[in-house]
């Protein structure tokens, strides 16, 4: 007799066949191991809510930066814990006992990914599965690895190189003690290579070699402004062009500014040399903006640019002009917009900015050379000129906001000296940790402008911009 | 710290979102997410904040860079009101906290661009009057607004911006499609603003209609 059949005869069921029997246990047994095996289902389901319900987030990543996220887990839920799927994205799982986990390493792709949280429950048996719930994780993409250098199509409206670079050998005299040089690079911002756009900034220095007065000007065209690239060209070509003119053998100037240096009523003399400043600089400014509407005027006659306007073409300007005199360096300049004009000295420990950037409350806000109220408005028209007689120093910079915004940050960092420093280190040091080397700023040596060219390429979130500088040394 | 591109999106979680609509907006996020999150300008620069708006309203999500954003829970109660007003109140109340301004000793962060969803029109029509001055002389770089659904009015929308748009479906497709242009018009407004007043937007996809 079978154990069921003993079973069945004990509570009064007889006569029954062995394949009755056989099959009323198959029965009773797949129905009761089926109820079994649910319950425990939904008990480890219970588990398993409550873990969802935790709701562990990780941190998101970015790929090759140091990532670490430490998650705990109330231990007393369940016994055994482990977490999977974090090898093939480039990051290690340190587990403790107490349900804390600590994840580190550098991610390796970008996107979103499901890890799994593996765990047993507190009454699972030996060969019951395991439980595990996905945990969403996000790495960002290096963002270095995103930019893309399109080079700008030659055939686009008033076309620019997408970089520019130039060095002004002035060598001793004979007999002569060594002769400052110029040393320029621009560079297209990321943002503009990425969509292929062209370098908006620009830029024009030369050396008289008649008189000796070295013209430096750097623009930065609005990103906002169509054709701002010409804009820029034409600023900074019009008014180097027209100081030259006027400083080739100015000796009226010149006559005056040493009269300024000898006088003692400094005030009258003051306004002697202003007036000049005006008669050149000022002038050269309003050529440079005369310049622009009259480009603009013509190019809006032709079917191509029907509708176009002087803002079209908006841009900034930094102008300077410097001559060495027996009592020192006489520095004269204008300024309208943002970026950075300055005379430093290192080993005096001095800068003296030539002037104030024009920045709004937003960023991207400033005032540009084609807005009419600049020449309308006299007194802060004369604000923007500026002149002093300087001793010798160590470099005199103009730079576009692409430059001096990641270098300086703020106002208040564009007048400390300290910055000023560090702004020199920098630029003689390089960026090691990126593999962008230092600017030897060494008397004629034309490799400079290499290494200035090179050094515009540092990296900086955020910032993108064309880049622009200048360096009289 | 990098200046920032402040974006702030308004969302209409009234009743009639539930389901489908709301789902379709947070899918239509994620994508706007995941193609800012590949744009290497972007993702260095912009933050963006959640706003939505029922009988309550709720920041959801501070302004938060998109590199460490998550995606926030977006529910919607069974039915009642549409709150917008109250809801660009608190917005003027956020942007003044949480945009930086340019002083000397901080770089201000790029003027903040303004996307509102919704498919009704305000119930809170005194404070909503009331708002419409304020919204226009606030410095936004950009004033979007979507009437998304049959029943979305755009009358009232048209005293905030001139830039109101249309769609039909609140769909899966045409929010995608939405929030890949709105991801456009936020890597536009990366670009130097200033010497234009006016922001030009890429042209919209042909599910979202121009109302003039």
């Amino acid at each position: 007799m079978s154990l069921f059949s003993s079973l069945l005869d004990k509570v009064g069921i007889t006569n029954t066949t062995l394949a009755q029997v056989d099959d009323f246990e198959k029965w009773l047994l797949t129905d009761m191991w089926n109820k079994y095996s649910d319950e425990r289902m939904s008990r480890r389901i219970v588990v398993e809510n409550q873990i969802r319900d935790l709701k562990i987030r990780l941190t998101n990543g970015t790929v090759n930066k140091e990532y670490i996220q430490e998650i705990s887990i109330p231990s007393d839920l369940v016994k055994e814990m482990w977490m999977e799927g974090f090898e093939e994205l480039g990051l290690s799982v340190e587990s403790s006992d107490e349900g804390k986990f600590i994840i580190k390493g550098k991610p390796c792709k970008a996107g979103d990914f499901d890890v799994k949280l593996c765990f047993k429950t507190k009454e699972w048996i030996e060969g019951e599965s395991t439980s595990s719930i996905s945990i969403p994780v996000a790495f960002n993409p290096d963002p270095r690895s995103l930019w893309k250098g399109i080079p700008t199509d030659r055939d686009t409206p008033f076309f620019k190189e997408d970089s520019d670079k130039c060095y002004v050998k002035v060598e001793a005299r004979e007999h002569g003690d060594p002769r400052k040089d110029i040393v320029v690079a621009s560079q297209r911002g990321r943002s503009h290579a990425q969509e292929g756009r062209p370098r908006d900034d620009h830029f024009s220095v030369c050396h008289c070699d008649e008189s000796d007065w070295y013209i430096l000007s750097v623009a930065d065209g609005a990103g906002s402004a169509k054709y701002s690239r010409k804009g820029s060209q034409i600023a900074c070509e019009t008014v180097v062009s027209f100081c030259k003119d006027q400083l080739k053998s100015n000796e009226e100037f010149e006559a005056k500014i040493k009269a300024y240096q000898e006088a003692d009523d400094k005030n009258a003399a003051q306004k002697v040399v202003g007036d000049l400043i005006y008669k050149i600089l000022g002038t050269a400014a309003h050529k440079a903006y005369k310049a622009i509407n009259d480009f603009a005027a013509d190019k809006a006659t032709k079917t191509d640019f029907a509708g176009i306007k002087t803002k079209d073409f908006a841009t900034t300007l930094m102008l300077a002009i410097c001559k060495k005199f027996e009592f020192g360096w006489f520095v004269a300049s204008f300024w309208v917009g943002d970026g950075a004009m300055c005379i430093y000295n290192v080993d005096k420990n001095t800068f003296k900015l030539l002037g104030e950037p024009d920045e709004g409350e937003f960023s991207g806000q400033t005032r540009f050379l084609t807005m009419p109220e600049i020449f309308t408005d006299a007194t802060s028209f004369y604000k923007r000129l500026r002149f002093s007689i300087e001793d010798d120093f160590t470099a005199l910079f103009l730079m576009t906001d692409g430059v001096s915004d990641p270098m300086f940050e703020t106002d208040v960092n564009l007048k400390s000296i300290d910055k000023w420093h560090q702004f020199y280190n920098t630029l003689r040091a390089g960026f090691p940790n990126d593999q962008i080397g230092g600017v030897v700023l060494e008397d004629d040596n034309e490799e400079t402008k290499d290494q200035l060219l090179n050094w515009l390429d540092f990296w900086s979130p955020g910032n993108h911009d064309d880049r622009t500088i200048a360096i009289l040394y | 710290m990098a200046r920032r591109l402040p974006v702030y999106l308004l969302i209409d979680t009234s009743g009639s979102m539930k389901g489908e609509p709301i789902e379709s907006v947070k899918v239509g996020i994620d994508t706007m997410l995941s193609t800012l999150r590949n744009d290497p300008y972007a993702l260095e620069t912009v933050n963006i904040s959640i706003i939505t708006y029922d009988k309550d309203v709720n920041q959801l999500l501070p302004l938060t860079p998109i590199d460490e954003l998550q995606m926030p829970d977006i529910t919607t109660p069974d039915s009642g009101p549409t709150h917008m007003g109250a809801a660009l109140e608190m917005l003027l109340e956020k942007v003044d906290k949480e945009v930086n301004k340019g002083t000397p000793t901080q770089k201000g962060d790029w003027m903040p661009l303004l996307f509102l969803m919704t498919d009704g029109k305000p119930s809170d029509t005194l404070a909503f009057n009331a708002v419409v001055p304020k919204v226009k002389n606030s410095p936004f770089a950009t004033v979007v607004c979507c009437a998304a659904g049959p029943k979305a009015k755009t009358e009232e929308l048209k005293q905030l911006t001139d830039k109101v748009y249309q769609i039909d479906t609140l769909d899966n497709a045409t929010l995608m499609k939405f929030f890949k242009w709105v991801s456009g018009i936020i890597g536009e407004g990366n670009k130097s603003m200033g010497a234009t007043d006016e922001m030009v937007l890429p042209p919209p996809p042909e599910e979202v209609n121009v109302i003039i």
